[in-house]
């Protein structure tokens, strides 16, 4: 490996890094208006125009408080668990390529952290991994509130995640009938998007696979512990949930982790079903430098377009109670995603090889 | 390549399969008081298998899929009736057992089923992970069946001492597997005979041998391995003691003996005496344990443990003496087959029994007899049948393994022999001893049970079936000769 | 091929550090006395031997290890034990008296298992393990050479399901059971 293509991996990670950390400024800000906006209020307004800057005084004030450590906590695992709820949230995003490749002084440059041919897996992999911090966190600080927070994110976390892979898993076989063979590498599912069915519907496996989508969606709503489905950190019965005895910046970190995910998820989302950075680039009519950003743009917009959808249902919709949530899991969304994936692989065995009777 | 399924090859699989699921469905929409359809549904299953089974063998072809991997030859097709008439068998005995002590009944049924389909796999199996998987799944459903009796705390042990004693073995099989694997990079056993023949003997490959014994020592519970038998055995409930006795049994033997005389005739100088002194301690420990039992499902599981001794002595003497293996093999398929239909005779006769004396005690089968003849000419049968005497079946497994003995001749084969001998005189005592306490002994208190009506139909038609094979079979040996006709293409077609 | 020659290569480096590793996690898995502390430690022995894969190209086998083990197995584990116990300290339960023999036993396997391993596999290396096995490629083999196992394995698991609920769920008593007729 030259020193080149080392800084360009290097670059490409430092690039994800700073995406996420942007990012997370902006969501957070954006829920608080955006909630404010549907609740009537103004929300933040004083930092900053706008109150943008919010979030960076919210971020300096955390740093600088202190970071108390009760002291029944298990102090190992105590300090662990706030990187391990951040380390995989980035991890995810790594996956995700952003924009079209470009070249730069001959070395052809991939918006993504890291294409593997198994990328899919690795999400999946790394999105069981953040129940870690919960479960750990809630264990390690030797309080009733965080252990019950920490169980039940648990519970909901291995509930959700298996309608997650099942909606996956459809995706990955209706693309394999899109291309070459199938594939687990979002790149490739990406490309597989691009173009148009009759001129001007767009590719996307949002129309064919919009059960998968649903399903989807709300299991990364579950996966992140949103509302209504936060009854990890539900206040009138947890206090705070499995972060209760964290203060200072290990308390942020949860925060980021948070927000990182649903960024991740949503970019994860956008990437599965909306296609990713595909999109017009209008080549012919515009500088060839707009035309390099404009995937980028539409990528964003699409994750945005997403991310709007989990802050409108936490303005919407009132938090599930326990029992509704696991009967919504494994009696609803885990038989729906089984007889979608059945459904449309005979579906597309039928398309693909003809009906057995034909 | 294309992998072409043979439908008509596995349609035994299928209608197993198809019948589990019927039985998952009918647990989930009857209601409680009608739960006895899903036994219907599996007794019918397992005779239904039977059908493509006789076509399978009028046909008599050698079908082979998946490179070699899934074999369906006369042999396999032996043993898959073995299982499936043994299943239906043990389901027989199954339904009022479980239907009156009101144990969890679908699921009772979907469990057995699913080992059943993992014996079916198992006789087909020819390459070490359709094999492995195939053994999981025989003894997966018993470890949670073993514990069916959930208020008992025996039986709580029961399950618990199987599972971890079971798992443990799995785990040193899979390792001496993998082993195997790694050396020669062969998963079918062709390949690997091929292989471990070519190749010199190291440490690795004797290690990996002798974990693939350790593991199946297990299955079969030879000793040293049986320390989880007789708990086991007296915890669960008493059809799958009956099966674990036989089916599981038999599913740990022929995966043994399938691995040793398909993929490792190569390296019998090391696999032979392990299983010579296998042979040889669990026939003495067996028996000597078994004289000094006063449960009869303990005497039972003893007397097993000592059975499958008397099981692997064919085996083990011909490879010890390098003889010919092939007659060693059909002679200990036949022993096999015997022992399944006279021990399930034996199980079922103790279900019936135990009706009247409501107890497990030998001592409190004294004089039954008197109260019901039936059952007591039944135990005579079936325990005079286990000890060897003609002219019940019993006797031609013995004269059988004798015969494949003498044959192969050589010292080492002389002394076990011996030993076998002594070991079927001191059987003979304690399994006399159990029908002088039903005949002979006076009866020392009331009987607690009720006597006068006979027992349920279902338990009488699975002691017609065993109690007639057991008798035809001693009377016209030749019925079992077929078997050893069968158990012979495994060494033409291998 | 001597030690020195060996340890010249750097992947050589990678497969020690990982397998001393392994061997750590391994030996605090047994010797721990936290409950907790030994489901994590068992987590790092996964996670190392995923390593292993990857160093062997193995890609599609290590990150179902970690997907299947350490994010949902041991996940098990661990909510298993947050909803039973939860401790928080030491567990004397866990220490056993009877330690001498195990550990002579162990260490005897041990040595016996090394050694045959050594004198078998001791001249191979890393490097001649080959080429990544395409995803692609074991899908089609599980889906093909291996589809009897592949779909036998399916029942084991069914089975393991039903039957592990109906151990584990509450009978109802008789008095319950007499409503539940009655309806």
């Amino acid at each position: 490996m030259s020193l080149a293509e080392f800084g360009i991996v290097f670059l490409r990670a430092l690039m994800v890094f700073g995406l996420l950390l942007v990012a997370t400024i902006v969501n957070i800000w954006a829920e608080r208006k955006i909630l404010a906006d549907m609740q009537a209020r103004i929300g933040p307004n004083r930092a900053g125009p706008f109150g943008i800057l919010q979030t960076v005084a919210d971020g300096l004030k955390l740093f600088f408080k202190e970071s108390i450590t009760p002291r029944k906590v298990e102090l190992g695992m105590y300090m662990l668990a706030p990187f391990l709820a951040v380390i995989p949230a980035f991890l995810i995003f790594m996956m995700v390529p952003f924009g079209r490749p470009f070249t730069i002084g001959g070395n052809e440059v991939a918006l993504v952290g890291a294409d593997l041919n198994i990328g899919l897996l690795f999400v999946l992999a790394m999105s069981s991994m953040a129940v870690y911090a919960v479960v750990l966190a809630g264990w390690s600080s030797g309080s009733k509130y965080p252990l019950l927070g920490g169980v039940r994110a648990t519970a909901q976390a291995i509930s959700y995640e298996a309608a997650m892979g099942l909606a996956m898993v459809a995706v990955v076989v209706y693309s394999a009938t899109q291309g070459d063979g199938g594939t687990l590498s979002l790149v490739e599912i990406v490309e597989r998007q691009n173009g148009t069915w009759a001129g001007f519907i767009p590719r996307w496996n949002l129309f064919p696979q919009v059960a998968a989508f649903v399903i989807f969606l709300l299991a990364i709503i579950a996966e992140t512990n949103r509302a209504p489905f936060d009854l990890v950190e539900a206040e009138q019965e947890l206090v705070g949930g499995f972060h209760t005895e964290y203060s200072g910046m290990r308390f942020a970190m949860f925060f980021l982790a948070e927000y990182i995910n649903i960024f991740s998820m949503s970019a994860i989302a956008a990437t599965l079903f909306l296609g990713g950075w595909s999109g017009p680039t209008f080549e012919d009519s515009v500088p060839a430098f707009i035309s390099a950003i404009l995937p980028t743009v539409w990528f964003l917009l699409k994750t945005y377009a997403i991310v709007f959808i989990f802050f409108w249902l936490r303005a919407t919709l009132p938090r599930l109670r326990y029992d509704q949530l696991m009967t919504l899991g494994w009696k609803g969304l885990i038989p729906a995603a089984v007889v979608w994936l059945i459904v449309s692989t005979i579906s597309m065995g039928f398309r693909q090889f003809g009906a057995p009777w034909g | 390549m294309s992998w072409e399924v043979d439908y008509l090859a596995i349609a035994p699989e299928l209608i197993i399969i198809g019948s589990l699921f019927l039985v998952l469905g009918l647990d989930l929409t009857l209601p409680r008081l009608k739960k006895y359809w899903t036994a219907t549904a599996a007794v019918a299953g397992s005779a239904l298998a039977l059908i493509p089974l006789a076509f399978l063998a009028v046909e008599g072809e050698t079908i082979s899929m998946f490179d070699g991997s899934y074999v369906v030859d006369e042999f396999a097709l032996v043993l898959k009736g073995l299982f499936l008439v043994t299943a239906y068998i043990v389901f027989l005995m199954s339904v009022n057992y479980i239907e009156s002590e009101r144990y969890y009944q679908g699921e009772y049924y979907l469990l057995l089923l699913a080992s059943v389909l993992g014996s079916l796999v198992l006789a087909s199996a020819r390459d070490l992970i359709v094999l492995f998987i195939g053994i999981e799944l025989v003894t997966g459903p018993l470890y949670l069946l073993a514990g069916w009796r959930k208020g008992d705390v025996k039986s709580n042990e029961a399950s618990l001492k199987y599972f971890i004693l079971g798992v443990l073995s799995t785990a040193i099989l899979l390792y001496g597997m993998s082993v195997l694997y790694g050396l020669t990079g062969e998963i079918t056993f062709s390949g690997l005979a091929e292989a471990t023949a070519a190749m010199p003997n190291s440490p690795a490959l004797t290690m990996a041998v002798l974990f693939l014994i350790v593991g199946f020592g297990f299955k079969i519970s030879a000793v040293p391995f049986h320390f989880w038998a007789p708990d086991t055995y007296e915890g669960a409930p008493t059809p799958i003691t009956a099966y674990l006795s036989v089916n599981s049994k038999a599913a740990g033997f022929v995966a043994m003996l399938l691995v040793m005389y398909l993929a490792l005739p190569g390296v019998s100088d090391v696999w032979a005496p392990a299983l010579w002194a296998l042979a040889a301690l669990s026939m003495t420990i067996g028996n000597l344990s078994a004289l000094r039992q006063t449960n009869i499902v303990r005497l039972l599981a003893y007397s097993s443990i000592a059975q499958a001794g008397f099981m692997l002595v064919p085996f083990a003497a011909a490879a010890v003496a390098g003889a010919d293996l092939e007659e060693a093999f059909s002679a200990t398929v036949i022993y096999l087959v015997i022992y399944a239909v006279m021990n399930l005779g034996a199980f079922g006769v103790v279900i019936a029994g135990a009706r009247t004396t409501k107890s497990g005690e030998i001592s409190d089968w004294a004089g039954l007899s008197n109260v019901d003849s039936r059952a007591a000419v039944l135990v005579a049968v079936f325990f005079f049948s286990l000890a060897g005497i003609p002219p019940l079946a019993g006797w031609f497994a013995k004269f059988v393994m004798f015969r494949s003995v003498m044959i192969a001749g050589g010292a080492a084969t002389v002394v076990l022999a011996v030993v076998a001998a002594v070991n079927a005189v001191i059987a003979l005592y304690y399994y006399a001893k159990v029908v002088k306490s039903v005949w002979l002994d006076d009866a020392t208190r009331e009987f607690p049970g009720e006597f006068d009506e006979p027992p349920a139909g279902s338990l009488r038609l699975a002691l017609a079936i065993s109690v007639g094979l057991t008798v035809v079979v001693g009377f016209f040996p030749a019925l079992a000769t077929f078997v050893a006709d069968a158990s012979r293409v495994i060494a033409a077609g291998g | 091929m001597t030690f020195s020659d060996w340890i010249a290569e750097p992947v050589n480096w990678v497969f020690a550090a990982i397998g001393l590793a392994v061997l750590f996690s391994g030996f605090r898995v047994v010797t721990s006395k936290n409950v907790v502390h030994a489901a994590l430690y068992l987590v790092g022995a996964l996670a190392g031997t995923a390593g292993l894969f990857l160093l062997m190209s193995a890609e599609f086998v290590a990150w179902v290890l970690v997907l299947v083990y350490i994010g949902a197995v041991i996940v098990l584990f661990l909510f298993g034990i947050m909803i039973t116990r939860a401790p928080t300290g030491l567990d004397e339960s866990l220490s056993s008296d009877q330690t001498a023999m195990p550990a002579l036993l162990s260490a005897a396997v041990f040595v016996v298992m090394t050694w045959a391993s050594i004198d078998a596999f001791g001249t191979e290396l890393l490097a001649t393990v080959g080429e990544a096995t395409s995803t692609q490629v074991i899908g089609e083999s599980l889906l093909g050479r291996f589809v009897i196992p592949f779909e036998v394995v399916s029942f084991v698991l069914l089975a393991a399901l039903i039957g592990g609920i109906t151990i584990a769920r509450r009978d109802l008593t008789p008095v319950e059971e007499e409503e539940r007729m009655s309806v």
